[in-house]
């Protein structure tokens, strides 16, 4: 048993939710106690849901379970009787699971006209991403038919889903390159497919499955199945996107080269087709890159950390397009770390690499690095608070902030503009970041007050006591004592509450108190642009400590900044 | 004999929430108090998805996490983690919650905390699952278990305690309130720190400000002999009213607020003008429900229905009294109320959080309950606030292009539901 506060993924029966509220006349019941709804409340305020989820509780209250009643079947043929489903999956909560009650039994009694799928989803032994991958993987296996290839180049789209991360609009963006090529869709799945459309998978000529979440196993079973040739890399950036392109074709020309009257071959369109007006440059980043502005970002660090596809995706864009070194990256979905890895290799070190779904872990890493940019979830932008960091969300878990109504995209030419505008917004700004420099507060120091308040826990009393001390303290304990991440965590994971106060169990291993700022220390901080300020304390506080310096003045911290370059 | 109020109850198949959320406000309102809730996943998911607003705020709350491995155990091991909450919250005490899955493995949790309790820090057990407990419902948990350390007022002692959570703002609107009348307070249960809670004794009157309390009210007769007052809650001119009147009677002062209670409305009249008339179906989860009905009803507006999780008869009494003839249902099944909306056509429908977007989506126009409970709706001071909820979301779906109703503009959000039919009759 630990502490616990946030998660990365959500619950097996969230991602059974998203499957069903993804797809056409499906309907997810949980056999679970009242309060297991909460998951609708997801879909209607983040999504903004104009219809009602595809999902109902099947209420188990203490009083039931006293008088032995299950409301299963009633439930069931009150979903049927107003919805209409043509297939109802029920899935236990992590309480019910435990009454071993026989739901199938349930269910088959319940007579229904409709299909009643019983899904075994323990939630102790899967999670939101392993339960909607399990769960549309068997849909596809279930109602996949033979049937002949269309007679013209089609594709299918595998893993766009309710609540996926901005996937209505990589949706929008697959379909704009798809168009462009002359290449038909077959079936979009889970993403407004009925069970008939899935019945029509092995139509297709191709199948895109562009996320390691959600999709690629069901494209494998077409593979394996019915032959059906898959795509499984994310076209995020402009290189892998043209690299996409090129596979797309070839693939598809080979596929038709094999027909009885094989059509003529496809070929890639003058680039400029895939652009909004069909005039201009598909995406702005390779130029963007080479321009005079980009300069600033010469050096600037990023850590990137989420699930598989956008990890791997965003830490290639950014090194391999903008040119930023990579501090470090890693995934929540440990299950997938291998491939992460491997993925990343050459981009960032098995020591640069984390696989953690702790919270806790995260926020001491980034607090270790204090990177120029976070590319994460939503969880990290609390942390990124906390540190005074410039963060933006690539993955889930999301905000309704993350949830805007333009069309922005993570894949395709679109999308590498939508990475790279918010890359460039979140980080400070070039020109402007230097007449601040050197000019100082560009009449921008007014902002403090409000700055210096969202990050109290960390500067609390005199920068002296809170989080990132600790986290320094963390990465000094390391290499002494040879702890493992692991027991850090577990032993300093109330930590991963803004607490302010400082984990005893780990400073009493750090002979080195935390240092002490003099006023004129302060005074000198002071003058450090204030957004910087913070990382700059973190740094020097760490100078002061590994220099065996317990009071700063204004002269420790001129010293520092000289013996940082800073 | 409190009178016969005619409801009926449904089957339950409703969206609301689980107890747990309660920690929310009673985190924020008891300062010194840290909330450990024993769960799973599932709780910790839920706490983020409802209360995810509050992440910059600092939480004075956990999930002690339930694993597979842990299912086997008899007695979960939460030693090491109470100690880690003191060493690094300083908490005065710590509520244990519980949750489903402990429930279902039959956990005993009195023993559980007894076991790590301190007379320093103590550990007070707080029964919270979904399996029992709804939305607010688990404050009258939280109170209850505080009841042994509320100090044992004397007989003669004769003065008031205000129960139920409220921000210090309305605390202080009642205090001044009280001082006015000539009412003397004890205080509030619950306090803002835990060693500040009220003495209570067979003087006390306790005057509820929530309508989800029944049981601590209850359990403070039986235990220590207070007089828990029946009256409205003081929601609305007509509510305060008669909260004040019937409090200043238990004092044997005789006060008539019917000048204060007519200015009252004379100040909301641009609100109830709007209101005169309008069909309001409440379908939400608060347990505010009925008090919100009555008021809606004295401003002049027709309720179609009010539902809600539970129903008192004898605690909610005054309240069901001025509701007689409102189709009244407790536990209502939610596809059942659908068709009620399809064929009544209400002009506003208090929801619940879940379901406010999907019915602005088929065409009505919905307000989340939810909301009522986050805002200052208590008192003389709440009642413009209050009935600036009710009007809040037909003014503003008024003011907006009928353009917009068309079914067009909400294509595509929605994967699984391509087109939205409006809930219309027949």
């Amino acid at each position: 048993m630990r502490l616990a506060y946030w998660m990365y993924e959500g619950t097996a029966h969230h991602g059974v939710g998203r499957v069903m509220n993804s797809m056409r006349n499906t309907h997810a019941v949980f056999h679970a106690p009242q309060g297991d709804g909460y998951v609708n409340t997801i879909f209607t305020m983040l999504e903004r849901t104009p219809g009602f989820p595809a999902m109902t509780t099947s209420v188990v209250s203490g009083t039931d379970l006293a008088r032995g009643t299950l409301r299963l079947p009633e439930t069931l043929r009150q979903v049927e009787a107003t919805r209409h489903p043509d297939l109802i999956v029920v899935v236990a909560s992590c309480s019910t699971i435990l009454l071993q009650e026989n739901l199938e039994i349930a269910a088959h009694q319940s007579g229904l006209a409709c299909e009643v799928m019983v899904y075994d989803a323990n939630p102790y032994r899967m999670q939101e991403t392993a339960a909607a991958e399990g769960l549309f993987t068997a849909l596809v296996k279930k109602y996949a038919t033979p049937q002949p290839l269309t007679s013209l180049p089609s594709v299918n789209i595998l893993g766009p889903s309710s609540l996926g991360f901005h996937a209505r609009h990589d949706l929008i963006s697959l379909r704009r390159i798809l168009k462009t090529l002359g290449v038909a869709v077959n079936v979009v799945a889970p993403w407004g497919a009925s069970v008939d459309d899935l019945r029509r998978l092995p139509a297709a000529w191709l199948t895109i499955a562009p996320y390691r979440e959600l999709g690629r196993l069901a494209a494998e079973h077409l593979e394996a199945q019915f032959g059906t040739a898959a795509l499984y890399d994310a076209p995020i950036g402009v290189q892998p996107t043209l690299r996409w392109l090129d596979a797309l074709l070839e693939t598809l020309n080979t596929v038709g080269s094999r027909l009885a009257v094989p059509p003529s071959p496809l070929k890639l369109p003058p680039l400029t087709e895939f652009s909004l007006d069909g005039m201009s440059a598909p995406s702005n980043v390779p130029w963007f890159a080479r321009t005079a502005d980009m300069e600033s970002f010469t050096g600037k660090k990023a850590f990137v950390f989420g699930d598989a596809t956008h990890t791997v995706g965003v830490t290639k864009f950014l090194a391999d397009e903008l040119g930023m070194p990579i501090a470090g990256a890693g995934t929540y979905l440990v299950k997938e770390a291998d491939w992460v890895r491997s993925q990343l290799q050459g981009y960032v070190s098995d020591a640069d690499f984390l696989a953690t779904d702790e919270f806790q872990q995260v926020a001491d890493r980034i607090g270790q690095l204090r990177p120029e940019l976070v590319c994460g979830t939503q969880m990290e932008r609390h942390t990124g608070r906390r540190y005074d960091l410039n963060v933006m969300v690539i993955s889930s878990p999301t905000h309704i902030e993350n949830h805007l109504l333009a069309y922005r995209p993570f894949l395709g030419f679109d999308g590498a503009d939508v990475i790279a505008d918010e890359v460039s917004t979140t980080c400070t700004l070039g020109m402007e970041k230097h007449l601040i420099d050197m000019f100082g507060d560009a009449g921008l120091e007014l902002v403090e007050p409000a700055a210096a308040e969202s990050a109290e826990p960390v500067l609390a009393s005199n920068g002296n006591a809170a989080v990132a001390p600790v986290a320094v303290v963390a990465e000094l304990v390391k290499p002494t004592n040879g702890h493992a991440p692991e027991e850090q965590s577990s032993n300093g994971n109330g930590s991963a509450l803004p607490t302010g106060a400082a984990p005893s169990g780990q400073t009493a291993a750090v002979p080195a108190v935390n240092p002490v700022w003099t006023a004129d220390g302060e005074a000198m901080l002071k003058k450090i642009p204030f957004f910087v300020r913070g990382r700059a304390r973190g740094n020097i506080e760490k100078y002061a400590r590994e220099h065996g310096i317990a009071t700063i003045t204004a002269e420790v911290l001129l010293a520092a900044k000289e013996h940082l370059g800073a | 004999m409190p009178p016969k109020a005619q409801f009926t109850r449904e089957d339950g198949i409703y969206h609301s929430f689980c107890g747990l959320v309660s920690v929310g406000w009673l985190y924020q309102k008891i300062k010194d108090s840290f909330f450990l809730i024993l769960g799973t996943h599932t709780c910790a998911h839920l706490l983020q998805n409802t209360m995810g607003v509050m992440i910059f705020a600092r939480p004075r709350f956990a999930i002690s996490l339930l694993e597979e491995a842990d299912l086997s155990s008899a007695q979960p091991a939460i030693a090491d983690q109470i100690a880690e909450i003191t060493r690094e919250h300083h908490p005065s005490v710590i509520f244990l919650l519980s949750s489903c899955t402990p429930e279902v493995m039959k956990v005993e949790f009195e023993g559980l905390a007894q076991s790590v309790s301190t007379p320093e820090v103590p550990v007070l057990f707080v029964p919270a699952s979904g399996l029992d407990f709804t939305f607010s419902q688990s404050e009258d948990s939280v109170l209850q278990a505080l009841i042994p350390f509320c100090p044992q007022a004397p007989p003669d002692d004769k003065r008031v305690v205000f129960l139920g959570s409220v921000n210090d703002a309305i605390a202080d609107d009642f205090l001044f309130e009280a001082s006015r009348l000539g009412i003397p307070v004890a205080g509030f249960l619950p306090a803002n720190h835990f060693h500040e809670l009220p003495p209570i004794g067979p003087g006390t009157i306790i005057a509820p400000l929530q309508p989800f309390l029944a049981k601590v009210a209850n359990q403070l007769t039986n235990d220590r002999g207070a007089t828990v007052m029946s009256s409205l809650f003081p929601f609305g001119p007509d509510g305060c009213r008669a909260f004040w009147e019937d409090l200043a009677a238990h004092f044997d002062l005789k006060v008539d607020l019917s000048e204060r209670e007519a200015a009252s409305w004379a100040r909301i009249k641009e609100h109830t003008d709007l209101l005169k008339g309008k069909k309001v179906f409440l379908s939400a989860d608060t347990l505010l429900e009925l008090p919100l009905a009555r008021f809606i009803r004295a401003a002049g507006a027709e309720v179609l229905e009010c539902s809600t999780p539970y129903i008192n008869r004898r605690f909610h009494a005054r309240e069901l009294a001025l509701l007689d003839g409102v189709r009244l249902v407790e536990q209502a099944n939610f596809e059942r109320q659908l068709r009620s909306i399809a064929e009544e056509q209400p002009d506003l429908v208090i929801s619940n959080i879940i379901t406010a977007n999907p019915l602005i989506g088929h065409g009505v126009v919905a307000k989340w309950g939810t909301e009522f409970i986050f805002s200052p709706i208590h008192g003389w001071a709440g009642v413009n606030t209050l009935v600036g909820l009710f009007t809040r979301a037909l003014r503003r779906h008024a003011r907006l292009d009928p353009l917009g109703s068309d079914p067009v503009w909400m294509a595509g959000v929605m994967p699984g539901a391509p087109e939205i039919i409006p809930l219309t009759r027949g």
